[in-house]
């Protein structure tokens, strides 16, 4: 209508209209039938003046008459005469053809001819006895006086004409009055009609339209309701900005939760998030929401460019304590034919999922330092190992001490340094034992820095710095170890077996049991063109019973003799393989509680070879080729202790008979312990034996182990 | 924190120090300490850390420090309120200073002062801190930083 989308309203825009044109109509017809209803009111008043005059004229007539017959002056009764006669007449012709006349207040007024063919019969009627009447009264007013005959015939004339017209102009006001009675009527049918119109429409827009709009309310109601569910329920923070960035009047419960601070509706976004994030990041904030207000940029290629994927809040929980939390802001535009009018911002807090994150990121580097942390704990002897590791960390607590105890002196001491020196050189020393290539590097480094104070002139307190770091570092490592061997000691479920070790004592490896270890295996290597060094841990091996003893020497000869014949490789290979030139044999001797002892024996050589064990099995007849190739590796590497197999092609004084792990499986079933057999092919075979602690020994047969001999026990 | 970002934290001391007093701080040999046997002085400014590392750097002076550095800036109420808020004027310099040093690492409160025991010092547990020692006017003072 009129161009205009009137929507919904269309229908009660249509009844108002329909009103307003029934009043308008009522009223126009008001007006119209009002001006006839005043017009008649004249009609009737001029009629009945009418049916006065006839009198009137009748009567002056009479008058004239008396005068003429008494033969006195009769001016006035003509002059009147004159005037009732010419009023009359005009009216008359002003009712039959519309003309004008004279009102009661004698000024000239304007009628209308009477349109209504009842009285246009009685005004012709009455034209018929008027005009002899007038044609006789004019006669007498142009002679100017009346003769007793001209009078008495003009009284003649007027008894004839005077009753019928009086009649007649009765009946012309009768008619004239009847026709306003009818248009009254009319105008009170029309007004009643108009306004019963205008009710009727009314009613029909109230009823129509309340049962409208309540529907509607219910529905807008229940929309609302709906909406408030949601923005109560939702665990993100929901909430709408405008194209100013001020955020709407509605948002959801969980959003004040979100960003910590409440009475949002109405402030500025910028304002709310400005506390937590950089200066340039609330800038690049202003930037990306213009951008997204802006209907000619693609949201999806602006999405990646959103500052506040992640934003990390501080939060205070204490006395200079501090946490941090992690916000997510993301941003849909709102469009309205076809305009972004809004951003829809869901924030939501995701520190949970940041530190998990953070958590997994961190273990991961964590497990790929350790793997190679691991590699060389595994290769080391738990009880060894932790052994090394308490005294280490013993030996970085005195460093700490060292360090505290100097305070804030401004002086400090070359002896501090030595002090500090010495430890860390030792912890070192034990650590290359080991082979814990990583650490020893470490305590190398600060070697490095103490030999940099060392030749400094002056040292003050904050020169140590860089030492107290690496100290910080190197308990970390140390804890990191202990850790893995923990880990490790549970994998192998050995850690009620191993037996706590001994603080180590470097004098014990020059016992004379020792000694004779060392040269026995010194001398063997250079018969069999081998380097050897033999390292010595643990117990004093005299104070032990002599049976016990007696058997360890045996075992441990039996074992050097093994490593240099089967496991120690050349020195070109060994170089080669990125070895030290000597191989490296080391002998722990630990004594339980329970009187018993263990024995671990290891050397760096090329281990056990599964399949040469496999093959020598076979070749010695102790296994046919199907069985030997359903056995495991676990039970192979077993048989190298069973008699009469030998990986040696030949024979020797030393070995190829394949009787040496014979014998010592022989003295450990006897002594009621166990063997453990540890091996990585190319790089290290291990033996570890629990001896039980039985009072004596049953003399060990020496005779078939001929290289047993040569070595004194 | 590494070792540059600890001498970061020692340099905005002994800066604070030399422009107060004209005097600079002696900063003694720094050791690590575990959190329970912690130096704490009777005031302690504190600083809450978060972010990728989480923690608190602290100084802590005995009020005899506090007060000599108040009367050699002419001032002549030393009451505890005034030396507190001197160890809060310290702390604050290193808060400020460390934000701008390290503001894109770590997250930096607004520092605290603390009278007394360190009952009310939050430091992480199972974390050895560094103590830095510090010296000045012939009386000890100490600089912590326990982060994780």
């Amino acid at each position: 209508m009129f161009g205009i989308d009137l929507g919904k309203y269309r229908t009660i825009v249509i009844s108002i209209a329909l009103f307003l044109i029934f009043d308008l109509g009522v009223l126009v017809l008001n007006f119209f039938i009002s001006s006839e209803i005043a017009s008649d009111a004249v009609n009737v008043n001029l009629a009945g003046r009418q049916r006065m005059l006839t009198q009137r004229t009748a009567k002056l007539t009479l008058q004239l008459e008396n005068r003429a017959q008494a033969g006195v002056p009769q001016d006035v009764e003509l002059k009147e005469l004159i005037a009732a006669f010419s009023l009359f007449d005009r009216t008359l012709a002003a009712f039959e053809r519309g003309g004008e006349t004279a009102s009661g207040d004698g000024k000239p007024i304007r009628i209308a001819a009477v349109d209504d063919g009842v009285a246009q019969a009685v005004l012709a009627d009455a034209r018929k006895l008027w005009d002899p009447y007038k044609a006789r009264i004019s006669e007498v007013i142009e002679s100017g006086r009346a003769s007793p005959a001209v009078a008495s015939a003009l009284v003649t004339q007027a008894e004839r004409a005077n009753l019928p017209l009086l009649k007649l102009m009765n009946d012309l006001t009768t008619r004239v009055e009847e026709l306003a009675a009818s248009k009254a009527t009319l105008l009170r049918a029309v007004q009643v009609t108009g306004i019963s119109l205008a009710t009727i429409n009314f009613l029909i827009i109230l009823f129509h339209f309340i049962r409208h709009l309540r529907a509607s309310d219910r529905q807008l109601e229940q929309a609302r309701k709906e909406t408030d569910d949601i923005l109560r329920t939702t665990q993100d923070g929901l909430f709408l900005l405008d194209t100013q960035a001020v955020i709407g009047v509605q948002h959801s419960a969980a959003l004040e939760r979100v960003l910590g601070t409440t009475a949002l509706a109405g402030r500025s976004f910028y304002d709310i998030i400005s506390p937590a994030v950089t200066p340039k990041t609330l800038d690049t904030t202003r930037e990306y929401i213009d951008l997204l207000l802006r209907h000619d940029v693609k949201e999806k290629l602006v999405a990646s460019l959103n500052p506040l994927e992640c934003v990390e809040v501080q939060v205070a929980q204490g006395p200079g304590e501090s946490d941090s939390r992690y916000l997510q802001f993301g941003f849909n535009r709102v469009f309205e034919n076809g305009k972004v009018t809004h951003l829809l911002v869901t924030a939501n807090d995701i520190t949970r999922r940041v530190r998990l994150e953070r958590e997994l990121q961190a273990s991961e580097e964590r497990a790929k330092g350790q793997m190679g942390l691991l590699v060389e704990i595994l290769q080391v002897e738990p009880a060894v190992m932790n052994q090394f590791l308490r005294s280490a960390q013993d030996g970085l607590q005195h460093i700490n001490r060292q360090l505290r105890d100097q305070g804030s002196a401004r002086e400090v001491g070359g002896e501090t340094i030595n002090a500090i020196y010495r430890i860390a050189h030792r912890i070192k020393g034990d650590a290359s034992a080991l082979g814990l290539s990583s650490l020893a590097t470490s305590l190398h480094s600060l070697e490095d820095i103490l030999n940099g104070l060392r030749e400094r002139p002056a040292l003050s307190g904050e020169d140590f710095l860089p030492v107290t770091v690496r100290v910080k570092g190197l308990f970390e490592e140390i804890e990191a170890m202990h850790l893995a061997v923990s880990r490790v000691a549970q994998i192998r479920g050995v850690v009620s077996v191993e037996a706590p070790r001994p603080q180590h004592d470097p004098g014990v490896e020059a016992l004379p049991f020792v000694q004779r270890w060392k040269d026995f295996a010194v001398r063997l290597a250079g018969e069999h063109d081998r380097a050897v060094e033999l390292n010595y841990h643990g117990i004093d091996a005299e104070t032990l019973p002599d049976s016990l003893r007696e058997a360890l020497n045996s075992m441990v000869n039996q074992f050097i003799r093994n490593s240099i014949v089967h496991g120690i490789e050349d020195t070109d290979t060994r170089r080669r393989r990125g070895k030290p030139e000597a191989g490296r044999l080391s002998v722990y001797i630990s004594a339980r509680d329970d009187g018993g002892v263990d024995l671990s024996f290891r050397d760096d050589g090329q281990g056990i070879s599964v399949s040469k064990v496999r093959d020598a099995a076979v070749a010695a007849g102790r296994l046919t080729a199907d069985e030997a190739a359903a056995m495991d590796s676990r039970r192979i590497v077993g048989l190298i202790f069973e008699p009469g197999l030998s990986t040696r092609e030949t024979v020797d004084e030393d070995g190829g008979r394949g009787a040496g792990l014979d014998a010592v499986k022989a003295m450990v079933m006897q002594l009621g312990g166990q063997i453990r057999i540890g091996s990585t092919p190319g790089e290290y075979c291990h033996f570890r034996l629990s001896l039980g602690a039985l009072p004596s020994l049953a003399p060990i047969d020496k005779t078939e182990d001929k290289a047993a001999e040569e070595v004194p026990a | 924190m590494d070792e540059q970002q600890l001498r970061i934290f020692v340099s905005i001391i002994q800066h604070y120090f030399e422009a107060e007093t004209g005097r600079p701080a002696e900063v003694g040999s720094p050791f690590l300490c575990d959190p329970a046997q912690l130096p704490v002085h009777d005031f302690t400014g504190v600083i809450g850390i978060s972010g990728n590392r989480k923690g608190c750097v602290y100084f802590s002076s005995p009020r005899e420090i506090l007060r000599e550095m108040l009367l050699r800036a002419g001032e002549t109420d030393v009451s505890d309120e005034n030396l507190a808020d001197l160890a809060g004027e310290i702390a604050n310099t290193i808060s400020g200073n460390a934000r701008r040093e390290f503001g894109h690492e770590f997250l930096i409160s607004v520092p605290v002062v603390v009278r007394g025991t360190h009952q009310s010092i939050s430091v992480p547990r199972d974390v050895r801190a560094y103590v830095i020692p510090f010296r000045w006017h012939k009386v000890d003072a100490s600089l912590v930083v326990s982060v994780m």
